[in-house]
């Protein structure tokens, strides 16, 4: 066989990704920060597992939920993690969320050319005690928001978020507060019903929610079941 | 000094039989030869003043800096080997920004002196950066951090560091030592910190104190290197 | 051989493929310049379903789950997949839906001329030539995967039927992409002559497989029985699916939630305006209103 382009192609089809579906979503309000994700790990029509937990506590007041390939976010959180045990031992304190967050940039960014194929949110109380999310594409490109959400139903639950949560520009003068005008438990009512609509429509999403919140009194967890289909 | 001449001051990483590293305790001694250099710690700043040496009149004098920027919220007072400190400094500046890129905040100061401690330790391996001696000087690292205010750092070519209130290091600083010590009050304010280091720094000093053979500068918050005008202020007030 | 004969090319002896033995790869290079020159290959399709048919005695039960879907998105929670063909055949339908509607409804309607013109029950072998002389002149191209089920003259039939035309006659069948969790319920407990309760319990356990494990089904369960003197068409048998949470608050969006931009106001009378004389009025300015009662919309 000629090995000058003209014969057959004889190239391995190597890919090295998947998609393992599921969806992120995290509220910021003025003291409080609401982090969610369902459970469901799928990849084409299977389900893989029911019971995939998506986020994971990064530091003291900082989780990190991700969507995509799991593969992916297992290694990066395995390495973020290390990080900021490191981080804790060398400048004896936690890592904050917004060193978190730029720390997940750059491990992102490091990857390039080959990247993880993860879709991250982090979610966390900033030095002054207020909710803050950062929202991530898969080579870092990152920015402080309100709210967010990603992977397979961030089509079905943005506009809804947009729609109830959408507070003044950062960019307006004077600066306003730009935290969601919802209480705590208004915004885990919400992100309850937001999963619910999605599960509606997304078959990538469903099975449980898991809830994270965030305050001055720590992190708690709440759990609301979703569609097993 | 040693009355014993030994074959253990030969190498650097070789202990000797009484659990000695001589290299590191020569280089300690080097610095004795050094500038004096004073720093003191209020809860206004941190004051650091330096003395001059000057050997010749044609000598341009700003062509020797004992008082360093490390970052815009650390810098550090030296004596000993400026060589060295220069290396050891340009390695805390890396450091500084490389934290700064990876994580959107100042580098604590702690954190930063023991990087530089760690540096300093790093003598005689095979590592790439590694130095075949111990570093010759001596540093005081003066910073301010959001979760630890004004801190005050004492490093020597052992990698051991220290905090004080005030400290002095180089030729004079037996006496200014002392001077400090009697001086020092817990509640000083950043001026009069100014007065005690540059006093302190006066009365150790062979020739008279002036702007051509004094620098000083602060951390309040922000580093500050002291102009001419300001150290003649303050020589006056004393 | 009678290059080998010859003796003067024998240093270039290529032996016959028959000799060599071994794989061909002749079509790669030339399906490579096919698809070079704009030829495009049909992509599989994926059937979004489950549907099943089990033969008990005296008659056949359908099933089938409701989930339509476009991608990842769900696009219907309830639709119909159990399609009628004769007052006594019903079919499944799994793969495109327009394909499984138009083939199912074409058979439906060819049958019903058949019937008149025969004044004869409807057979289901007879609907089973048509659907797959239909689907095999299509080559795939209409691509709908059936499970045929009916009681005729001849007793119960139960048959599964792929795109590209060919055939099965079964006791129990499944299609679409959760075929292999449905499959995998009538391995287990399948039996020859079951009693209607017993094929129906079958049959939904089935459908309710390929429901929670192929994320391409989902929502309900339809069953339709069939025996020789009644037919049950039991649109959601059941309803495994509800929602799970409501927001407690709901959604209420008073007027001017939409920002109002400009009015057009319009007289409805009987003499209705024509369109040009239709004014544009720019907000803020609403003494320029043509004819005043219309109603304020801020």
């Amino acid at each position: 066989m000629p090995h000058d382009g003209s014969g057959p192609t004889t190239r391995a089809n190597w890919s090295p990704y998947d998609n393992n579906g599921g969806t992120v979503l995290a509220v910021a309000g003025e003291d409080y920060v609401v982090c969610a994700a369902d459970t469901r790990m799928s990849t084409g029509y299977n389900i893989l597992t029911r019971d995939y937990k998506k986020i994971d506590q990064m530091s003291d007041k900082c989780v990190l939920a991700s969507a995509g390939f799991m593969a992916d976010a297992v290694t990066l959180k395995k390495t973020l993690k290390a990080r900021c045990t490191t981080y804790e031992f060398q400048n004896d304190k936690p890592m904050g969320c917004v060193s978190f967050a730029q720390m997940l940039s750059n491990t992102l960014y490091y990857r390039r050319f080959f990247p993880y194929y993860t879709f991250n949110i982090v979610a966390g109380l900033d030095a002054e005690g207020k909710g803050a999310v950062f929202t991530y594409d898969a080579v870092g490109s990152y920015e402080r928001t309100n709210y967010s959400c990603q992977g397979s139903g961030q089509g079905l639950i943005m506009p809804v978020l947009d729609n109830q949560l959408k507070t003044v520009s950062p960019l307006v003068l004077p600066a306003q507060s730009s935290a969601t005008p919802l209480s705590e438990s208004e915004a885990v009512d919400l992100v309850k019903d937001c999963f619910a609509t999605a599960g509606e429509r997304d078959i990538y999403t469903g099975d449980t929610v898991e809830i994270w919140i965030i305050n001055k009194d720590g992190v708690r967890k709440e759990y609301q079941e979703l569609k097993l289909d | 000094m040693f009355m014993t001449r030994s074959e253990y001051d030969r190498g650097v990483t070789t202990f000797s039989p009484e659990g000695r590293l001589f290299q590191v305790e020569y280089a300690i001694e080097a610095i004795k030869l050094g500038s004096t250099a004073i720093a003191i710690l209020t809860k206004e700043g941190i004051v650091l003043a330096v003395e001059r040496r000057t050997q010749s009149p044609l000598m341009v004098p700003s062509s020797l800096d004992k008082i360093m920027e490390i970052d815009s919220h650390v810098a550090c007072a030296v004596s000993g080997l400026t060589a060295d400190a220069q290396s050891m400094v340009e390695h805390g500046r890396v450091q500084a920004q490389n934290h700064y890129f990876t994580y959107n905040e100042s580098m604590p100061v702690r954190s930063l002196t023991q990087s530089l401690c760690a540096l300093s330790a790093n003598f005689g391996t095979d590592d790439e950066d590694s130095m075949s001696r111990p570093f010759g000087v001596a540093l005081l690292v003066a910073g301010h951090d959001v979760d630890n205010g004004y801190q005050l750092y004492h490093t020597d070519p052992s990698g051991t560091w220290t905090a004080y209130k005030a400290k002095a290091i180089g030729s004079g600083s037996e006496g200014a030592q002392t001077t400090l010590q009697e001086e020092y009050k817990d509640d000083m304010t950043l001026k009069e910190a100014e007065n005690l280091a540059l006093s302190t720094l006066k009365a150790v000093m062979e020739e008279k104190v002036s702007t051509a053979n004094v620098d000083m500068a602060s951390v309040a918050p922000k580093y500050e290197i002291y102009s001419k005008d300001r150290i003649k202020e303050i020589i006056e007030r004393l | 051989m009678a290059l080998l004969a010859s003796g003067n090319v024998s240093a270039a002896y290529i032996p016959d493929r028959d000799e060599r033995g071994g794989f061909n790869f002749d079509n790669v290079a030339r399906n490579e310049m096919m698809s070079q020159n704009g030829l495009k290959f049909k992509a599989a399709m994926k059937t979004g379903t489950t549907i099943t048919g089990v033969c008990f005695k005296g008659g056949v039960v359908l099933g089938a789950d409701t989930r339509s879907t476009n991608g990842e998105t769900v696009a219907d929670k309830n639709c119909e997949k159990i399609h009628y063909i004769a007052p006594n055949i019903y079919c499944c339908g799994a793969g495109t839906a327009a394909d499984t509607e138009a083939v199912t409804g074409m058979i439906a309607s060819a049958l019903e001329l058949h019937r008149l013109a025969t004044k004869r029950k409807s057979r289901v072998v007879t609907a089973l030539t048509m659907l797959k002389s239909h689907l095999f002149k299509y080559q795939g191209h209409v691509g709908a995967a059936l499970v045929l089920g009916g009681v005729d003259i001849n007793g119960p039939h139960l048959f599964s039927v792929h795109p590209h035309g060919s055939s099965d006659s079964l006791p129990f069948a499944t299609m679409g992409s959760g075929s292999l969790a449905a499959m995998a319920v009538f391995e287990a407990d399948f039996k020859e002559d079951m009693t209607e309760e017993e094929a129906k319990e079958i049959v939904a356990r089935s459908i309710r497989a390929g429901i929670f494990n192929d994320l391409g089904s989902g929502s309900n369960v339809d069953l339709c029985v069939i025996t020789a003197d009644k037919v049950d068409y039991l649109r959601n048998y059941e309803c495994p699916n509800e929602r799970t949470y409501v927001r407690s608050k709901g959604y209420d969006f008073p007027p001017g939630t939409t920002v109002l931009n400009r009015r057009n106001f319009m007289t409805a009378t009987a003499a209705t305006l024509p369109v040009n004389q239709i004014v544009d009025i720019i907000d803020g300015a609403p003494e320029d209103v043509a004819s005043g009662d219309a109603m304020q919309t801020d």
